[in-house]
């Protein structure tokens, strides 16, 4: 056990399936230059929701990189899923010789918010419209929550520890924790992540019960957290899947270490109550710089959870204060979601790897949308901003009271 | 009632199970295993149960075990004729 | 220095009575529970019984507006975690509530519920364009799997790592695993953990039908869970729900708690073979099973015995056998296995923190529950699966083992004395 406790657990791929981009690449490219994806919903069946904009992802088409027979038995979800792990692998150079020698030695992590919405409807429309006889086989395996974690897990032949956090939004950083334990424990990869796909018809009914949903029908004034004119935020689908890998692993195979998961922490302080998530993300934050050995002033830029709701965004501004002191008003803070919504747990997910991009390139990426702040917080707005940064803070809160905390490091961050 | 086709079957694999199979190569790979062909167990209960909607009729259980084209046609066929 | 993690209080809603006595009542006695589905009109599915819980929510603590507000599978959650919580002696008030956390478990969570209004806003399947002015402004809590966690977070104030785990039917392992772990790892010093069900609706049984791996024999239904058993065809669908209080042993000794055991070690593994697919070589479940004793720092033959997973489909049947056998060596033959889906029926997400309960009363009673209905021997299944009369037995380490849709396999340790 104490040798595996001296594991660090590196990410080592990048996997992203998100509305402003469906390669690393070109995700990039759109947070950096802060261009924004959100936009009127076009999916059939949603035309008269009062919710009118989300993120939706429409650069992507399935048959092109998932084979049909994974396709027919899977919800849109886990075609993301799938398709973000293989970008994410490819990324780590993890390929099928890694595991099939050592089977065990890699498993699958994924946090899940939304399930199988799509599939789940039309199934339910066989059985009310026609009769239980034709509900399909494949309704059993892919509306439920684990269906991403174990069709990667299939699909690539990873046997290691599979697991799944279905979870509210702060489930995708408490996923990547559980990946980063696993690896600490002993298994030499995890491919980790979230993918969502929330915005077939009923499901978006489901989410009009959230009174922190944003129906307004300007794209891009439906989702701007910090200002005077939040009014709650925009739902979003895709996501990404990372390599967390050990890293005397990775650099036994010659992979590169593109950052470090090094702490974390969650707390819960109950549904929508959001004044009292300033202590609960507080605490998380206090918890997750400790599990890290860092310092407050070591933070050189905050990936905020920006939820759009003027009682919550005062609550993290305050927790960030609270927190890292005075340099809580120095610190860079950010958004990068504002242009792509929020994709549930992957919405975490993906501000992870846009943190671990934003690194590597020495460049903060901005807060699409939003032009200035009512709150005491250095926020990137207009412009990507150049830094040097090795140390990032990534934050996420949930509608049902989850706080969570993720501390990441460069990959040059000495040893120490 | 007539009978299921080649080509019925190669269509069903495709929609019930995402196998892709032109009916003259199927007819070549009569004989082969359908987990050969890419037919796990819930692709065949998937085409038993199309079929079964299809035709108004229930397949016998056996159905879903066949391993083989042929014998799921044969199979199928003679249920198929006997209820017609 | 590892801390270790006892487990101090339980609680349970199951199919056959409600609470801990008459769980253990019913599982000492080899009753069935399952019989005809009341909960709904089951005409024209190929499987029409359940083992049902008679459970009146407001008998058991909760008020209406709980009522109201929580959907089946998470009032199951709220009255067994109730029982855990009283059961353990805790006066969570006085706790520090940042150390306390909640790990619970569901394979398909609020799906009764938005089945339920799927019908009203789609007018009985009939638009895809559901009509959303006839939805509940509750829905959200049946669409986000983490309502359960955070219900049983809220009534009792728990603030610490909050988790919902949906890995299919080894969810509640899982959770109970993933307490473990925050505990054992010292993210908190108590975990309310377990897991919860209620998938005896429409859909789910008929996406069960749809792939027949529920049992048709509804003209028996007391006799139609047949774990290992030759005649077996298909599990029968359970609900319910299960809560276990893990506090770390020292926390629980200074307070002078009762420690029922200690849970000493979880392992799980993916078969990546088949979504519902089981080999019958069991070498995934083969392996948790020797990662968790590694974990308990247990031989093979310190097992006393095996709850199993024996939901009663021939290819589970098969595989698990094969894995104890694997994982055990010769001494498998030697150790009682029996699997309690015989009375309860298979809870999906539930029952494995219900069949973790039967193992921690297993090891307070001193006693190995039977597997209800085993008559004919399986040639394939040849272990002792203790048919349908309890059984005596001194139980010091116990073996809890699932399998999930989506190739998960886990195993969790329940150890007496580690002395």
């Amino acid at each position: 056990m104490s040798a595996a406790h001296e594991r660090r657990a590196a990410i080592t791929g990048i996997g992203v399936v998100a509305p402003n981009g469906t390669s690393t690449d070109t995700f990039w490219k759109a947070t950096q230059e802060g261009l924004s994806a959100l936009d009127r919903i076009t999916r059939e069946g949603c035309e008269h929701l009062p919710l009118k904009v989300a993120g939706e992802v429409r650069d992507f088409e399935p048959a092109a990189v998932i084979e049909e027979r994974f396709l027919v038995q899977t919800d849109r979800f886990t075609h993301y899923a799938m398709a973000a792990a293989d970008l994410a692998l490819d990324d780590a150079r993890l390929g099928k010789a890694d595991s099939e020698t050592a089977p065990y030695s890699i498993g699958v992590v994924t946090a899940a918010g939304s399930g199988g919405g799509e599939f789940g409807q039309r199934e339910l429309q066989r059985l009310w419209g026609k009769g239980s006889r034709f509900v399909g086989p494949y309704q059993s395996i892919a509306w439920f929550y684990a269906a991403s974690t174990g069709q990667i897990s299939i699909r690539r032949g990873f046997k290691g520890p599979c697991s799944v956090v279905a979870a509210d939004e702060a489930g995708g950083l408490d996923a990547l924790a559980h990946a980063a334990r696993a690896v600490k424990r002993g298994t030499d990869a995890i491919v980790a992540g979230s993918t969502e796909a929330p915005l077939a018809p009923y499901s978006m009914v489901c989410q009009l019960g959230y009174e922190e949903l944003s129906t307004v029908a300007e794209p891009d004034r439906a989702y701007r957290p910090f200002t005077d004119a939040a009014c709650g935020f925009v739902p979003a689908e895709g996501g990404a899947m990372v390599v967390v890998e050990a890293d005397d692993a990775a650099r036994a195979r010659g992979a590169e270490v593109r950052g470090f998961v090094a702490g974390h922490a969650a707390t819960f302080t109950g549904a929508s109550r959001w004044a009292e998530s300033r202590e609960g993300l507080a605490q998380a934050v206090r918890a997750a710089l400790d599990d890290a050995g860092c310092a407050p002033e070591e933070v050189d830029v905050v990936f905020a959870d920006a939820l759009g709701v003027p009682e919550a965004d005062r609550a993290e501004a305050l927790a960030i204060a609270d927190v890292l002191g005075a340099h809580g008003r120095r610190v860079p803070v950010t958004a990068p979601k504002t242009g792509t919504g929020r994709g549930y747990c992957a919405a975490p997910v993906l501000d992870t790897a846009a943190a671990v991009l934003a690194m590597e390139h020495g460049l903060i990426p901005p807060t699409p949308n939003v032009h200035d702040t009512v709150h005491d917080l250095d926020l990137v707005t207009g412009r990507a901003r150049p830094a040097e940064l090795r140390t990032a803070l990534v934050l996420s809160r949930g509608l049902m009271g989850s706080n969570s905390a993720l501390v990441l490091r460069h990959a040059a961050t000495d040893r120490a | 009632m007539s009978p299921i086709t080649v080509e019925e079957l190669a269509g069903l694999m495709k929609q019930a199970a995402g196998v892709s199979v032109a009916p003259q190569d199927l007819q070549q790979q009569y004989d082969s295993g359908f987990d050969a062909l890419g037919i796990d167990s819930l692709g065949l209960l998937g085409i038993v149960g199309e079929l079964e909607n299809r035709h108004g009729t229930s397949m016998p259980p056996d159905a879903e075990r066949c391993k083989t084209p042929r014998q799921f046609l044969d199979l199928v066929n003679s249920t198929l004729m006997a209820g017609a | 220095m590892t801390r270790r993690v006892a487990v101090t209080g339980i609680g349970i809603v199951a199919p056959g009575g409600i609470g801990a006595r008459a769980f253990w009542d019913l599982l000492s006695s080899g009753r069935t529970a399952t019989r005809g589905i009341t909960l709904f009109d089951p005409v024209g599915l190929r499987s029409r019984i359940a083992a049902e819980c008679d459970f009146d929510p407001a008998a058991y603590g909760l008020d209406a507006e709980q009522v109201e507000r929580a959907d089946r599978y998470i009032q199951f959650a709220l009255v067994a975690g109730d029982e855990a919580v009283r059961d353990s002696g805790l006066d969570l008030a006085a706790e520090n509530s940042w150390r306390v956390g909640v790990s619970l478990g569901s394979a398909v969570g609020g799906t009764t519920r938005l089945e339920h209004d799927y019908v009203l806003v789609s007018h009985g399947g009939q638009r895809w364009d559901v009509d959303h002015e006839r939805a509940d402004t509750q829905l959200h809590r049946a669409f986000s799997p983490s309502t359960l966690a955070s219900a049983m977070a809220e009534r009792f104030g728990a603030q610490g790592p909050v988790q919902t785990v949906s890995t299919g039917c080894t969810s509640g392992l899982d959770a109970v695993g993933y307490a473990f772990h925050t505990v054992e790892e010292g993210r908190a010093d108590i975990c309310i953990a377990g897991a919860s069900d209620s998938p005896i609706s429409p859909i789910t049984m008929a996406c069960f039908d749809a792939i027949k791996a529920t049992s048709p024999n509804n003209d028996d239904p007391a006799h139609a869970s047949r774990p290992f058993d030759n005649n077996r065809d298909g599990f029968v669908m359970g609900e319910g729900g299960a809560v276990l209080v893990l506090e770390e042993l020292e926390h629980a000794r200074a307070r002078g708690a009762h420690v029922y055991c200690e849970l000493s070690g979880y392992a799980t593994y993916g078969n990546a073979y088949h979504m519902t697919g089981l080999t019958s070589e069991g070498l995934e479940m083969a392996r948790a099973i020797e990662v968790a004793l590694d974990h308990s720092r247990l031989d093979p033959t310190a097992i006393d015995y095996v709850n199993a997973h024996g939901s009663g489909t021939r290819q589970n049947d098969r595989h698990e056998t094969a894995a104890v056998k694997r994982a055990l060596g010769q001494h498998a033959y030697d150790t009682p296995m029996s699997s309690i889906k015989s009375m309860v029926g298979h809870s999906l997400g539930a029952i494995g923190a219900i069949e973790v309960v039967a193992c921690v009363l297993a090891l307070a009673e001193q006693a190995v529950p039977p597997t209800a209905n085993y008559e004919i021997p399986d040639p394939e299944c040849d272990l002792d699966y203790v048919p349908r009369v309890a059984r005596e037995r001194r139980l010091n380490s116990v073996l809890s083992v699932g399998s999930g849709f989506g190739g998960f396999q886990s195993a969790v340790i329940l150890t007496r004395s580690r002395e």
